[in-house]
């Protein structure tokens, strides 16, 4: 990982002295172990800021909308796709912006972390290849990574940037297990059984929208939730406004969630968030045989048709 | 279990497209072809026209069925809205039922405007399928 | 109309020409022709000796090669006919006489009593149910009954009952009457008398259609003796939906699902026995197109297809075929065929063909289907006898040029299948090409008789409350049976916004009607409610009413609650009435949001692009430019001509290199055509009315701009240059347009000529171009016939697959093959070869085939081997095709809006196509397509302003991210996001209104008027 620092600090380092970019966004230290954040560097003398480690999994790219100015992005295999998605959908152009990618090992869950130490206070984590050492007062505990990785990742098929103008690092190898497994798991539920899971889910929800504020594609000026003129949905927890707006707001990320996982990441409820948007990237997939964010030129599936799309739902009485 | 009471009949809303569904349906009024009075036409202009909003705002308000039908494929009046709608609705129904939603609560047909007869036979489909489900629950908004 | 005879249907103009034209026959030539008529400024009078519009078109069930549903395409045809103000529709009657001469005739027609006034009919149907007596269902081909008084079909227009005198009652001797008492408008009226009318129109278009073959005629077929022995006529209504056993595939005699089915083709067609030896030219296509219809209604079904060479030579059609060929349980059978048999217990039918050539099989069917023919009648003849209108030996209409539209008489003008046999598709494009000669002869007269209604200036409404007027309709009884009409009412006084409410017997009467305006404006409504019927035929009626009353039309709603209440809920009057409550709440709190909406005018650029100098861009934009328009003609070449400077002579034996010169002189001669050659469109923008093009031009490549209100793409197409058959390598091998050029040059030459081989479809219907080239049958026949000419004795051997002779070319096929050209049939896996041998020091040209009557290899030293090359689409059609955003098809022709009835529209309004460029086609074909495309960027260049629609797409630019969503499935390329501001731009004069874009949208940045989200989630919550 301090190699991967070093680099990454090199290449922000050059890009900004060269003036090839105005900003670089990247990751920082946090002010607590495992919270490594957002950082934006302008100056080529605050480069040392850039750290790299098993806990940047914030999706950078929700930081490129909305701006003038030429920047460099540290990006991961989903914070590349969600690049891709947005110059696509001309949130940004894909001359504006310099990706740094960064293959991905997963980013570790915290709170996984955190639990499994059962309350002990963490002063300091130290990563050795898979290995996680976690010291505090008087005591040091060894975990393997791998093992503490969150949801999104333990899924996750493209870990390695699919776009990049510069690469730091070494590819790496990408998880072969069978994908949508998850999905399938729980499609085999009955109706009933999916009905229960979700109203105890949505019964959860604050409707507080950090879900949508922290996703790198929900760039709209007004969310359907806000707007009145129509007023789409009640503003309301109650059940069926609830879940309309979860529907809505997966089926909005049709062909277009790179599975990034902020929005659960960002959720305070623990809403099982990702279980929606898991179908519509299995479907999409199955039926238009299409990945978000990996390729610039694929048109995405709710922007095109094929005359011989699969069309099994239609009554033929 | 609640036990329906015998006279209940289901209130379904139906968006047909203008140029096909539609006519179709007028097809079976100049034909006389008798189906169940349970449907509520909305008249759109091309099945491509039906925002998804559309439909979850008719369940929320407690429809019991919802059918879209539209023009077949390739007779599209407006050359290729019906596809654009049959991906955006294969995808939100997959949706809807992953979370609970019975299947046959939302159903699609493609009814030209020569096919009175069959639109008579999906409107009672539809309606069977509907009175087989029961009265709707889910993602009704509670009056309270 | 009234009853008044003799009357005079148009002012005489002061002087000069009359600006109206009569268009005879309301099939659907004659329909696309008054159409392009009326929208480009001349008054019509449609005519028809039936009771209603449509003709043969409106029978099918579905059309080839898309099986689109003919009635679902035609029948908005019908409405605009109906509702186009320009446009008299005349119906069951003929023309008497005509005097006069081209600009100023003179016509008669008679009209036969229909015994119900169209202006008081309702098209309710009443009068049918009341009526005892039954009769044969004419439209239904006879396969059902309907009664005495009735509508022709479902989607009638005229929208208005008729009387068949031959079986009425009273008509036959006063009796019964019913239909007058039960009619609740008084719109049947025995009095009524054969009456004369007097028209003076301009120009006549003669589209009168044709007669299906009647096999009655000739004893072999058992028609219709054996009752499972259908016309393929017969068989389109037994396939409809809403034919005599609705839709569902049964055979006459059991009414039984058949499990096997022959088709015989060439029944009166190519049939010496017979007086009609051509080619009817549709009947493979629509046998093609039944059998895969059947295969739908069964798919375990087998088909059996007995012909004489399958003819798919149109655009698409081979692919059609080759999925027929690839259907299971689909046999194509290359035979004779005879009637052997009726087997008495299961009334099947037994066939006799032969197979291989020589061995003789019998075969049990359920259903035969009979191929019929196109045919003329004597009523054709009469009335080319009457216009003085020459025709040929089949009484066909003769054209003495080379534009087929044109007739032997100057300002009559010919369309459709009364010229020769054809597809819908090519009577479409004919159509508008007459219209456009029509168009082209009157241009001087144009607007002088057209109406435009005046209508008092618009109320604002948009800062009142709501006062909904809601109109309830008992349609007669056909509502009112049913539905508690006055409970509905006391209800609808109820809900919000409603300030008067009434009940009419009709409310689409006249005086209905003026009523209603009258009450919009004395009792301050600016929302109105009708609840009656369908909106899709009678919306544009009450709309009228609106307008009249100085309110904006779009504020303006209906509940149908006949179609969708009264007639499908017939059985119980309670649950009728709730729904039609329902149904008035949910239009009433829906019409409480309507806004208004205005369709923007704009100025037009009076000038056409025409891309391509051959033959089809010289024709259009003469035709153009013969109308007073400036017209730009681009042309990549440093000549004019196109292709056409390389054929010699039509089969017909019409000198074209005369014609073509003739052509070019006239294009440099007109003062409003710019020529621009060597030059090629290097940018392409705008919208229908106003394009801007930006051409390079001549060695330098100076860029001009042009400015243009439409566009024609004519840019031609190419010779195919085989690789196979020694093609290149050995000089006596040459392309069939190669040898007309030779014959042409040095004729002489092939005095010595002994043996010369053609071999067909070489580059055409193989796996890289899976598509038919039309042309080369007729050219190797053209070229055979000329070599005969030269050589008799010379000996011609045509290797051919299928020979597509269409139409009249037919009789130059069998003229060959009685000069002993001969055939020999090849299959496309074992493909002749052409090799060079030496024997006796000399080189050889050997030609092997199999021959298929006798199974052996036959060989054949060649002089020449003339090769039947494929029309292959011009190269530059991609790059022009991405310039213009307009659409290829998969074999790189440029492809039409719809197949059948906007065969020279792009889908993008403005554009147009013609001849090869569209798909390979005859000289005669492209001129007429020309005209057509002509005729269609008429329709436009005749506007004094264009008119975005009303009902389009608004977007919110606050709202508006700019994520292009929008622009990728609008199917008409009418929203671009504007780069630097990043929002969605919509051009108001491409969008339809369809709203796949605002439901895409995830912003809600975009929105439909008249379909508003708000307006819609309304309706929603007063479900």
């Amino acid at each position: 990982m301090p190699e991967l620092t070093n680099k990454i600090r090199e290449v922000a380092r050059d890009l900004l002295q060269q003036k090839k970019v105005d900003l670089v966004i990247g990751f920082a230290r946090g002010t607590t172990p495992m919270c490594s954040t957002p950082c934006f560097v302008r100056q080529d003398g605050e480069v040392n800021g850039l750290i790299w480690d098993s806990f940047c999994e914030n999706n950078l790219a929700k930081y490129l909308v909305k701006r003038s100015d030429k920047i460099a992005i540290i990006a991961k295999g989903c914070d590349a796709r969600a690049v891709v998605e947005l110059i696509k959908e001309n949130q940004i152009s894909r001359d504006q912006v310099v990706i740094i990618g960064v293959p991905c090992q997963g980013m570790v869950d915290r709170g996984m972390v955190r639990s499994a130490l059962e309350g002990n206070e963490i002063q300091e984590v130290e990563e050795k290849d898979d290995r996680l050492i976690i010291k505090g007062k008087n005591f040091e505990k060894v975990l393997n990574r791998n093992e503490f990785l969150h949801p999104s990742c333990k899924v996750c098929t493209h870990r390695n940037p699919v776009i990049y103008d510069i690469l730091v690092g070494d590819t790496v190898k990408e998880l072969d297990t069978e994908p949508y497994l998850d999905v399938a798991e729980f499609e085999a539920l009955t109706p009933e059984e999916r009905e229960e899971y979700f109203s105890k889910e949505f019964a959860k929800c604050i409707r507080c929208y950090a879900c949508r504020n922290a996703c790198p594609l929900c760039y709209c000026q007004e969310c359907f939730v806000d707007c009145s003129k129509p007023q789409w949905i009640g503003k309301t927890t109650e059940a069926s406004d609830t879940a309309i707006f979860h529907i809505m707001r997966a089926f909005h990320l049709a062909g277009r969630c790179v599975e990034c996982g902020a929005c659960e990441r960002a959720c305070p409820m623990g809403v099982d968030i990702r279980k929606l948007n898991r179908k519509l990237t299995k479907d999409v997939k199955e039926r238009f045989d299409y990945e978000a964010g990996l390729n610039l030129e694929e048109v995405a599936p709710l922007s095109t048709f094929k005359p011989d799309d699969a069309e099994e739902f239609i009554l033929h009485p | 279990m609640i036990v329906e009471s015998k006279d209940w009949k289901p209130k379904i809303v139906a968006f047909l497209c203008n140029w096909c569904s539609y006519a179709g349906a007028d097809l079976a009024g100049t034909s006389r072809i008798q189906y169940p009075p349970t449907v509520r036409v909305i008249r759109v202009p091309c099945s491509g026209r039906i925002n998804p909003f559309f439909i979850l705002a008719s369940l929320q308000h407690g429809v019991d069925g919802v059918l879209i039908s539209g023009c077949h494929p390739g007779e599209c009046h407006y050359l290729t809205g019906n596809y654009s709608a049959r991906r955006k609705f294969v995808l939100l129904k997959s949706l809807l039922e992953h979370t609970g939603l019975e299947e046959g609560r939302i159903q699609f047909s493609w009814v030209s405007a020569s096919e009175g007869v069959k639109f008579a036979k999906v409107i009672a489909e539809v309606t069977e399928k509907v009175k087989a489900l029961g009265p709707a629950k889910k993602l009704v908004k509670s009056k309270t | 109309m009234t009853n008044s005879d003799n009357e005079n249907l148009t002012p005489i103009p002061a002087e000069g020409k009359v600006g109206a034209v009569m268009v005879v026959g309301a099939g659907v030539s004659g329909i696309q022709a008054s159409l392009d008529l009326a929208n480009s400024g001349f008054k019509v009078y449609l005519v028809d000796k039936g009771p209603a519009i449509g003709g043969k078109m409106s029978q099918l069930d579905k059309t080839f090669p898309t099986n689109d549903c003919s009635m679902c395409i035609l029948s908005p045809k019908f409405i605009e006919c109906a509702t186009n103000p320009n446009i008299s529709i005349i119906t069951g009657a003929q023309i008497d006489s005509i005097d006069g001469e081209a600009g100023n005739f003179r016509v008669t027609l008679l009209q036969e009593p229909r015994y119900v006034d169209v202006d008081k009919c309702t098209a309710c149907g009443t009068c049918a149910e009341y009526c005892p007596v039954n009769i044969l269902d004419v439209y239904n081909e006879k396969l059902a009954t309907l009664k005495c008084i009735h509508i022709h079909l479902p989607q009638a227009v005229p929208a208005a009952s008729v009387v068949d005198p031959a079986q009425c009652l009273f008509t036959k001797r006063k009796a019964c009457q019913i239909c007058v008492l039960v009619c609740k408008n008084k719109a049947i009226d025995f009095h009524q008398q054969e009456r004369k009318m007097e028209v003076e129109v301009g120009s006549v278009i003669l589209a009168p259609g044709y007669e299906a073959f009647e096999p009655q005629l000739q004893s072999q077929y058992g028609y219709p003796k054996l009752s499972n022995v259908v016309t393929s006529l017969e068989f389109e209504r037994i396939l409809s939906a809403s034919g005599p056993y609705r839709g569902e595939l049964l055979r006459p005699s059991d009414r039984k699902h058949p499990k096997k089915i022959a088709w015989i083709q060439c029944v009166g067609s190519r049939d010496t026995t017979c007086d009609n030896t051509y080619c009817s030219a549709v009947c493979c296509m629509y046998a093609i197109k039944q059998v895969i219809l059947s295969k739908e209604h069964n798919s375990e079904l087998e088909a059996v297809i007995l012909h004489n060479d399958i003819r798919a030579y149109g655009k698409g059609f081979e692919r059609y075929y080759e999925r027929a060929q690839n259907t299971p349980g689909v046999r194509f059978i290359w035979s004779k065929v005879s009637i052997l048999k009726e087997t008495p217990e299961t009334k099947n039918v037994v066939l006799r063909y032969r197979v291989n050539g020589t061995e003789v099989k019998d075969e049990e069917f359920d259903l035969v289907v009979l191929s019929i023919g196109l045919t003329s009648t004597d009523g054709h003849r009469q009335l080319a006898n009457k216009l003085s209108v020459g025709t040929n030996q089949y009484g066909f209409c003769e054209s003495p040029g080379f534009s087929p539209t044109e007739t032997s008489r100057s300002g009559i003008y010919a369309c459709g299948v009364f010229h020769a046999p054809m597809d819908i598709p090519d009577s479409v494009t004919m159509a508008s090409g007459a219209a456009s000669l029509a168009s082209q002869l009157l241009s001087d007269q144009r607007g002088t008789l057209i109406e435009e209604k005046e209508y008092p200036s618009e109320r604002n409404v948009t800062r009142e409350p709501p006062r909904v007027g809601v109109f309830i309709c008992h349609c007669g009884t056909n509502i009112a049976r049913v539905v508690d009409i006055p409970k509905v009412v006391e209800y609808a006084k109820r809900l919000d916004g409603v300030v008067h409410t009434e009940e009419n017997l009709f409310s689409c009467s006249i005086d209905s009607v003026t009523h209603m305006a009258e009450t919009i404006r004395e009792k301050g409504l600016n929302r109105v409610v009708v609840s009656a019927c369908t909106p899709r035929t009678h919306e544009p009626l009450f709309q009228d009413a609106l307008r009249s009353a100085g309110i904006n039309p779009y504020l303006f709603e209906m509940a149908n609650i006949r179609e969708q209440c009264s007639w499908v809920h017939t059985r119980d009057g309670e649950i009728a009435t709730r729904k039609a409550q329902d149904l008035v709440r949910m239009a009433v709190a829906k019409a409480s949001l309507l806004k208004p909406l205005y369709q923007l005018p704009y100025d037009i650029t009076y000038a056409g692009l025409v891309i391509g100098s051959g033959i089809a861009g010289m024709v259009s934009a003469l035709t153009m430019a013969n109308q007073g328009f400036k017209v730009y003609l681009v042309e990549k070449d440093k000549e004019l001509g196109g292709i056409a400077r390389r054929i010699q002579n039509t089969i017909e034996g019409r000198d074209v290199q005369t014609y073509l010169q003739k052509l070019i002189q006239k294009v440099h001669k007109n003062p409003l055509i710019e020529v621009h050659t060597e030059a090629n469109i290097v940018d392409f923008s705008g919208y229908v009315g106003n394009f801007t093009t930006k051409i390079a031009e001549g060695a330098e490549r100076k860029v001009k701009e042009i400015a243009h209100g439409v566009t024609i793409v004519a840019t031609g197409a190419e010779e195919f240059k085989p690789a196979e058959y020694l093609y290149g390598q050995d000089p006596r091998v040459l392309t069939s347009l190669e040898l007309e050029e030779e014959l042409a040059k040095n004729s002489e030459k092939f005095k010595d000529c002994h043996s010369l081989v053609m071999i067909q479809c070489v580059g055409s219907r193989d796996s890289e171009r899976p598509y038919c080239s039309r042309v080369c049958c007729s050219l190797a026949i053209k070229n055979a016939l000329k070599l005969k000419e030269i050589n008799p004795e010379m000996e011609i051997y045509l290797l051919y697959r299928d020979m597509r002779t269409y139409a009249f070319r037919e009789d130059y096929y069998r003229e060959a093959a009685d000069k002993e050209v001969k055939f020999i049939r090849y299959d496309v896996d074992d493909k002749p070869e052409v090799e060079v041998v030496t024997e006796n020091d000399q080189s050889i040209l050997r030609v092997t085939v199999t021959d298929p009557t006798l199974g052996q290899r036959l060989m054949v030293d060649a002089d020449i081997v003339s090769l039947s090359t494929a029309s292959v689409p011009s190269t530059d059609n991609k790059e022009l095709s991405q310039l213009l955003k307009v659409p290829l098809n998969e074999d790189n022709f440029f492809m039409e809006a719809h197949m059948k009835l906007r065969p020279v529209d792009f889908a993008t309004d403005g554009i147009f196509m013609c001849g090869l460029a569209h798909s390979p086609k005859f000289i005669d074909e492209s001129i007429t397509q020309a005209q057509a495309a002509a005729s269609r960027a008429i329709t436009i260049l005749a506007q004094k302003t264009m008119k975005a629609s009303g009902a389009i797409c608004v977007t919110d630019k606050w709202k508006c991210t700019g994520c292009g969503v929008c622009q990728e499935v609008c199917p008409f390329s009418a929203i671009e996001v504007e780069a630097k501001e990043k929002v969605a731009v919509v051009n108001e004069a491409l969008c339809k209104g369809c709203g796949v874009c605002a439901s895409s949208c995830r912003s809600s940045a975009l929105d439909i008027g008249g379909v508003s989200d708000q307006q819609t989630l309304t309706l929603i919550q007063a479900l």
